[in-house]
Parts: C-alpha cells; structure tokens; sequence
C-alpha cells in the first residue's frame, strides 16, 4: 500500500479495518496491524485509518489502543431496539442492542470522542423511519449514514406492499423527519445527492459517477473488489491477485475494478439517458446485478432504480430552494459573489507567495489590511477589486508564480491597485507605487507620465481632498497634483468615462470606455492601442446610437445592463456585430471600433449576455459532467455539448428584439436543457428564469 | 478626493465582509471556487473515504 502511495504521490490513503467484525482480532493482533500501517506510511503519505465494528466488543482496551495509533470508529446500528433487533441478535435470541449503546456512549466520552465517526444503518423498510431517526440522531453522532440492503435483479430487495419506490418513501420520510429535527447530524446518502444536484461531487460509492478507488485486502492477502459483490454470485468479488505477487496497479487495471472507473461510460444505456445518472450514478455496482437477459450481468440499471430517482427527486424538490445559488436571479449577489471570488483570488496569491513577495509584499498586504479597515478605504478597495481587469491582474499573477515559482514579478504590481483604492477612498495613506516606461499606473483611474520613456523607479502616491499627489523618490523633486481624476490633464490620461443617452429613469448609465489598463488584453481578439480623443468621440457617439436602438427595442435589457455593465475594451480584428468575452471579471466587454449603430447595439445585446452568463458560471455551478453528453441543437447540425447549447439559448433569446429569426428554435432548445443531466438545481433556477422571459 | 461608484451590490459585500487576511484559501470550498476561474488553484482533490460499507 505505501509503495503505491509513493508512486502515484498520494496525500493520503484510506485504510479501513472491516469485517465481519474486526474486533475479533483482539488487541494485540490490532496493535501489530496499527504500528505496520503506521510506519509504512511514515513520510509517504497521510494515513487515515479507520475501523468499522459492531461496536459489541468495543472497550476502553481497544479504545486506548485506537486512541494512540488514531483509528477513527464507526459503529453499525440500525435505529431503535425494534429495529436493530429484526436483525442483530445473538444466536440464542437475545438482544444486541444495549451493548452497542453503552459501545456508543462509551465512544461518546471525551477521551474517545475525537475518534467517532458516526452510525451506520441498514435499511428495513419493515422499522418506523421516524423511530429508527430518532433512535440514531438521540445518540449524537457526527455523522450518520444508511444503507440499502444488498440485493440483485435475481435477488430482489422485499417490498412487503408492492410499491416499487418502497425504500424511496422510507429514506424520504426519514429526510423529512431530519428536516423536521433541524439537520442535527449530516447524513452521508442525503448529502451526496444534495452535493451532485449542485454540481458536486458524489460522497459514497453508493451512488454518483466518480470513480471508485476502493480494493479489498483480504487477512489471507487476497485483493478483491468491494465485499458487497460478494451478494451478487460467488466469486464476485475476486481478482485472482494478492498483495505477496501483485501490485495494486494490476488490481487497478483489473476489469472489475475499472467497470466502476468508467463514470458515465461504466453505466447501462438507460442509465445514460437518464436525467438523475449524476446523481444516482447507477447505484451501487452490485446492486445492478443480473444473472440472465441481453445485457451483462452488471450492464443494467440498478434494482433499486425506481428508488433512486424517486429519492434523488424527492430531495430535490424539498431542497432546490435553498441549494440555488440566489446569484442566478439577484444581480447584487451576483456582484457581491464576484467581488468575492476576486477577494479570494487576492488572498490566495499572497498565500501562495509564501513569504518570496520578500519585504516589499509584506508591506503591500499590510497595507491592504490598513486600506480596508476603514469604511471609506473598504469601498475604494472594493472599486478596484470590482474592475474587471483586476482580475485578469490576479490570474496572470498567480500563473506566474504557478509556472515560474519565484517569479513575483506581477504580484508586485499591488502597490498600484491598493494607491488607487486610497485615491478613490479619499485616505490620507502614502503608497510607493512603482512606475516604468515613465508612467504611473493607477488601475481603473489612469495613467501619469511622471518621467522620460525608459525611466522607471517609485513614487509615492498621496490622496488629497479634491484629487491626488505624486512625487518621485528620486530624481525630479517636484510634486504633481492631479485634480479632478477624471478629467485629463497634462501628463495625465484618465479611462475614459461617458454617460449614455436616453429616458430610462433612474440613474444615469454611465460606462468606462478603457483602451489604457495594462491587463485589458485578455480577449481572444487583440486590445487596440489607445484611442485618440477623435476616434473615443466618434465610437462613443455611435454607442450612444446603438443604446438609444437598445432601449426602443429591447427596454428590459437596457435596464439590466444599466446596473451590470460597466467597461467596454476595443478591439482590433473583430466583426463590427461580434462581442468578446474575456478572461476578466464581472462587467467587461470587448467591441470593434468600427461597427454602425444597428452593429453595436447587437454586439452590445450579445456581449452583455454572454458576459453574464461567464459571470454566473465564474461563480456557481449551472451543470456539471459538461461534454459528457451531445445535444441536438434546433439551428445547427452537429450535436453540441450542454454549455455551448445554454450559451446560444441564453444569447439567441435576448437577440430576438432585434433580429426574430434567432427566436426560432428557442422553445425545443430550452425543452432540451431542462431534460439534461449536466443541469443542476441553479442551472433550473436559470431555466425558470429564462422562460419567464419569452 | 473620493471617486466613489457605490452600487447596491456594496451593501450585500460589506455584511458578510471577511478581512482579506482571514479569508480561508486553502480549504475544500474555497478549492472549488477559486477552481473555477483558475484551475491551478482547485489542486488535487482528496476524496474522503467513499466505501459504501464503513464510515
């Protein structure tokens, strides 16, 4: 097990001791288990052991033990007395059920509780789900998880009333009655499925589409595949490999294995088609099983099929309300989540910096800190950040460090977004901001020539009431004061800014027309060198045209653009009609220069649509599996996959003010999405919303 | 000066506002968000445990 750890460079492995009932090994077998385990895993990789018992031998002497080479305890317990007694008798009739109570509470007591993992329950639709919660939750344990009884298509599980979603209705009254407890404990199987509907991953083998990376190591050195196979026909579970002659990567190639390594491919065909595959991946593997008919013996869907999707609906309609992202229908948490997410990013590169931003980031960041401790420098931290480009900042500087580690190059540049956020808060704060070429950058304001072409060095930047100040740390003594930043003067280029035109009420929309930050060459077309003052006239009339054109046609866009888009970058090589979304944050959007009015209000529509559609999918998951399936798409030929058919509905719709034939095919296109399986509950919540738009 | 552009998104990031040195970048959840603009930064996964028969 260590050896391949070290060869595929493994954090950490998962050792579990299971039965039958490991305790039967008794202590000094267990010790000797421990100390091998824990010194081949020495300095290779993290080793999470675990052991999963019945809990009726469990003692103080085996918790010591446990608690010294930290083996974390799991207890098997199927609910109250009733229940647990239907099926863990001992052989002459008496009841199980006070011993492993007094295992739990003992595993309960402060010396042991780190090393409790929880209660493990198999389902007997026969037991009161309410009781058998009830039973589990008044234990406290932190973490519970119940299981399907193992059985087959040759060996289905009882029904005792027929119904063929009998272990559906059980687990979803006993969801109900968690709901009702107020979720006291998390619950494996409710949590998994509550993860994929949103585009997680699965947490059990039991269900989902991850691969699963278990081996069985049988006490006799046999490697074979997880025990419940074991249920499905003799032999199963074998792999005819074992750990004296074979290595776990043989056992990983071994077809059996890799059958549940496939995902998407390693399930039945109507799994496949199926819109809850991602949840309930199949089920578990052996549950799949049968002995006769067309397909492979595991090449079917699973005998508790009709439970699964009732459960995983079940949950869905009980939860999509509170899993929804609410980014996807309130634009100000959209914002918030973004300037977040870029928030993050900031703190992620000063992480990842490790301490070789050397001095000059030490004081950065701490400066930062200063910056955001007041109101008003907060908000000017919260501007800078919420320019898009300031992202395209973070990202390139954190691949820097990622592919070239030592190279802080572009992470120094944080002086200057921090000296813009104090000019823009009004904070009587000093940043050294280092400038090259003879400029000075102040991200999102604009640019100082502050010394020849060639010159580079630091200057200081200062904010004063009505502007800001600039001296040099050397050279020309003299200081430079900037009034009013956003009106250009001498030496001083600021983003361009303008209103557009029209009768919207409310306030005025008002839009930076950026050709100066540094980082704004993040498109898949090239950014156009500055304007000149002509060129930014004549583009900014022609987009107050296409705006008046947007407003008279399409009003309830022009509304959300107003709040949403802030900054248009031109770009050279474009089509006058075709926008650019780049790799920038929330608001940015690329134009030709040279469209006509009709062009650019189109460009406009498209781009804003297509800018917050990658904004939503920056920052919440719409679907997942992307590409795993294709789609018929209503005005093309070739399948496409999930995102490419959401991005053309959600463009396509918005279009048809201005050009009708783009709604055509529309209706069968969101048909189509809202039967995919990629689609997750915020994915929905889009949907709904984009129905209610046409 | 104060150049100020205060939308009413401000408000929604002020409330839950985490000082830049406490936010958490190295956990699962913020794995998952920073791996969807950078992947780099989603690092390799560690899956716990998923074995149907144990904890």
């Amino acid at each position: 097990m260590a050896e391949h750890a070290k060869a595929h460079a493994l954090p950490s492995v998962s050792v579990i001791l299971h039965g039958g009932e490991p305790l039967l090994a008794g202590p000094a077998r267990l010790r000797r288990v421990c100390e091998v385990l824990t010194s081949a895993f020495d300095g290779v990789a993290e080793l999470d052991l675990r052991i999963h018992t019945n809990g009726l031998q469990l003692s103080p002497r085996y918790l010591d033990l446990f608690d010294e080479f930290g083996v974390r305890v799991g207890i098997s317990l199927d609910g109250d007395r009733a229940a647990n007694d239907r099926h863990r008798r001992y052989a002459d009739g008496r009841s199980s059920h006070p011993l492993v109570l007094k295992a739990v509470e003992l595993l309960r007591q402060e010396r042991y509780r780190h090393l409790d993992l929880g209660l493990l329950c198999t389902i007997d639709i026969e037991n009161d789900p309410r009781a058998v919660l009830d039973a589990l939750t008044e234990l406290d344990p932190p973490l519970i998880d119940f299981l399907l009884p193992h059985a087959t298509w040759d060996d289905p599980p009882p029904r005792p009333d027929g119904s063929p979603t009998a272990y559906a209705d059980w687990l979803l009254a006993v969801f109900d009655r968690w709901q009702e407890q107020g979720r006291p404990v998390p619950v494996r199987l409710f949590s998994s499925v509550q993860s994929t509907l949103s585009g997680g991953p699965s947490l059990t083998e039991s269900l989902g589409l991850a691969p699963t990376d278990l081996v069985v190591v049988e006490t006799d050195g046999q490697l074979e595949q997880v025990d419940s196979l074991k249920s499905a026909y003799e032999g199963a579970a074998a792999t005819g490999f074992d750990v004296f002659t074979h290595t776990f990567d043989e056992v990983a190639a071994h077809p059996g294995v890799r059958a549940r390594q496939l995902g998407l491919a390693g399930v039945s065909e109507t799994c496949r088609r199926c819109p809850v595959v991602r949840s309930c991946g199949g089920g578990l593997y052996t549950h799949r099983y049968r002995s006769t008919g067309p397909s492979g013996a595991f090449d079917n869907p699973s005998v508790y099929c009709a439970d699964l999707a009732a459960m995983v609906r079940g949950i869905e309609a009980r939860t999509a309300a509170s899993l929804a992202a609410p980014e996807v229908t309130e634009p100000d948490e959209l914002a918030a989540s973004q300037r977040d997410l870029t928030r993050m990013l900031l703190a992620r590169l000063n992480a990842d910096l490790e301490g070789r931003g050397g001095e000059r980031w030490a004081e950065a960041w701490e400066l930062a800190a200063a910056v955001e401790a007041s109101e008003e420098g907060a908000r000017g931290l919260d501007e800078v950040l919420a320019h898009p480009y300031t992202r395209t900042w973070l990202l390139h500087a954190l691949e820097q460090l990622h592919e070239e580690p030592g190279t802080v190059e572009a992470a120094g540049l944080l002086p200057g977004y921090l000296a813009s956020a104090v000019v823009r808060g009004g904070l009587d704060l000093s940043v050294g901001v280092a400038y090259t070429d003879g400029r000075l950058v102040l991200p999102g304001l604009g640019e100082l020539r502050i010394g020849a072409p060639g010159e580079h060095g630091t200057a200081r930047v200062r904010a004063v009431e009505d502007g800001f100040l600039v001296r040099r740390d050397e050279g020309d003594p003299a200081e430079r004061r900037i009034v009013r930043p956003r009106t250009a003067a001498p030496g001083w280029r600021p983003v361009r800014r303008f209103a557009m035109p029209g009768g919207a009420p409310g306030p005025v929309f008002g839009l930076a027309l950026d050709d100066l930050d540094p980082y704004r060459d993040c498109f898949a077309a090239p950014a156009v060198a500055g304007l000149d003052d002509r060129a930014a006239a004549d583009l900014v009339f022609r987009l107050g045209e296409a705006w008046v054109l947007i407003e008279a046609r399409a009003p309830e866009r022009a509304v959300e653009m107003a709040g949403r888009l802030t900054t248009l970058t031109p770009l050279s090589g474009l089509a006058p009609a075709e926008p650019s979304v780049g790799r920038h944050g929330h608001g940015a959007l690329g134009i030709a220069v040279d469209g006509g009015a009709e062009e650019l209000a189109f460009a406009l529509l498209r781009g804003f649509r297509r800018a917050e559609l990658r904004a939503l999918v920056d920052v919440t998951d719409l679907y997942a599996a992307d590409g795993s399936w294709e789609h018929r798409i209503p005005w093309q030929e070739e399948p496409v996959p999930f995102s490419r058919l959401l991005a053309d509905t959600y463009e396509r719709m918005a279009l048809g003010a201005f050009e009708p034939r783009c709604l055509e095919g529309v209706p069968q296109a969101l048909d189509t999405l809202e039967g995919a399986a990629e689609l997750t509950v915020s994915g929905k919540r889009l949907l709904d919303r984009m129905r209610k738009e046409i | 000066m104060n150049t100020s552009e205060s939308s009413p998104s401000f408000a929604v990031a002020k409330k839950n506002r985490v000082p830049l040195a406490e936010i958490d970048v190295r956990g699962a959840a913020a794995a998952r968000r920073l791996g969807r603009v950078h992947a780099a930064s989603a690092g390799r996964r560690t899956q716990a445990s998923t074995f149907n028969s144990a904890l």
